[in-house]
């Protein structure tokens, strides 16, 4: 899959929930948002080898 | 649903009157732009007045871009918008502040624990908001805390043993003509919740951090309560629950014998005799021009 975290784009094998991903990632759940193929996804979302994955931290300090 | 809770929570708490006139607290990050489009929802149906102050820090790299979005946003939905900056206000910028007061102590406090630009931060802003909104003539001032800034507040207070802090943290434990009410009506809505909002309403979501967010204990305490909170989902929920119940019995314990004096320097509340903490900070740190910056706040009077 074609996976964006942060502005950053990485190739990744990975088929499962974007929730075990986030984990896989070390990504918290709380600070994020995610979109899938452009759309923002729940994280009970399968995603696979076809899609486009884009987490987007939403929680800063300040 | 968003809405809903929204509402929800303006009324439960009666936070707006017909008639109010509004001062938002408009950063330009992601939970005051959503306060301020929910508020200004809510006003379709309930007829009060908005307007939004934005605190300008000075703090290089960091507050341009969420003053242009506080802008932007304020003009979108033809709210009068007020920028008060801290250099032309306190006599100098946030960036000035911490320099200075790290010279005088010899260097940097470095430590993980320092706290020290997020508390002259906090008064400052603090400060001037009330001052804004009293200036603007506001009835309220509506601040974007959400539900996580709550939990992380009560839990901030209790783990630095400050139970009087807490106890004041949704109402003060002196009313003061001077002190314009606070209202928060995100505080029950989750920060994510927040985000996924501006979203789906297409706000732009500011994607920088403040330089010296890591040097607050409230970093600390955000990590552990979002870790805690993907392993035991409802905690956040039921830290500001549990403080809501206890806040009746801490407030009437923590508020007796409390009095407000006058600060002898610029006339605002204080709470205890002599100067107020944001005068003593605009001088102990330095701050150039003291008697510009007293001197503007007692044309606020």
């Amino acid at each position: 899959m074609e996976l964006i975290v942060d502005s950053e784009k990485k190739k990744l094998q990975y088929s499962g929930s974007v929730s075990s991903l986030l984990k896989k990632l070390g990504v918290m759940r709380e600070e994020v948002i995610v979109k899938v193929n452009g759309k923002l996804a729940p994280e009970t979302a399968e995603v696979g080898a076809k899609d486009k994955v884009e987490v987007i931290k939403v929680v800063f300090g300040g | 649903m968003f809405d809903k809770r929204f509402r929800k929570t303006v009324r439960k708490f009666s936070m707006l009157r017909k008639g109010d006139r509004v001062a938002v607290g408009l950063s330009g990050g992601k939970d005051s732009t959503v306060l301020l489009h929910s508020l200004a929802e809510l006003k379709k149906d309930l007829p009060f007045e908005i307007v939004a102050i934005t605190i300008d820090e000075g703090i290089k790299g960091y507050r341009e871009r969420t003053l242009r979005i506080a802008k932007d946003e304020c003009k979108k939905l033809g709210v009068e918008h007020k920028v008060y900056k801290f250099e032309s206000e306190a006599g100098k910028t946030l960036d000035t502040l911490v320099k200075n007061t790290n010279a005088k102590r010899g260097a940097g406090c470095g430590k993980e624990s320092c706290d020290l630009p997020c508390s002259q931060c906090g008064v400052l802003r603090r400060y001037l908001l009330n001052k804004g909104a009293r200036e603007l003539k506001a009835d309220k001032l509506a601040m974007g805390h959400n539900l996580d800034d709550m939990a992380q507040t009560v839990m901030m207070n209790i783990m630095r043993n400050e139970p009087a802090r807490l106890a004041r943290l949704n109402e003060p434990m002196v009313k003061n003509a001077r002190f314009v009410t606070r209202i928060r009506p995100l505080m029950l809505t989750p920060e994510k919740e927040n985000a996924i909002y501006a979203y789906l309403k297409g706000i732009e979501l500011e994607h920088v951090e403040c330089p010296y967010a890591h040097f607050a204990f409230r970093s600390h305490v955000r990590r552990i309560l979002n870790e805690t909170e993907e392993r035991y989902p409802g905690t956040k929920f039921k830290i500001v629950n549990s403080f809501l119940d206890m806040e009746g019995a801490l407030h009437s314990h923590y508020s007796k014998g409390v009095k407000l004096a006058e600060c002898e320097s610029c006339g605002e509340p204080a709470a205890r005799d002599g100067i107020c903490m944001y005068c003593r900070m605009i001088t102990s740190s330095g701050a150039g021009n003291r008697k510009t910056a007293i001197a503007k706040t007692r044309t606020a009077r």
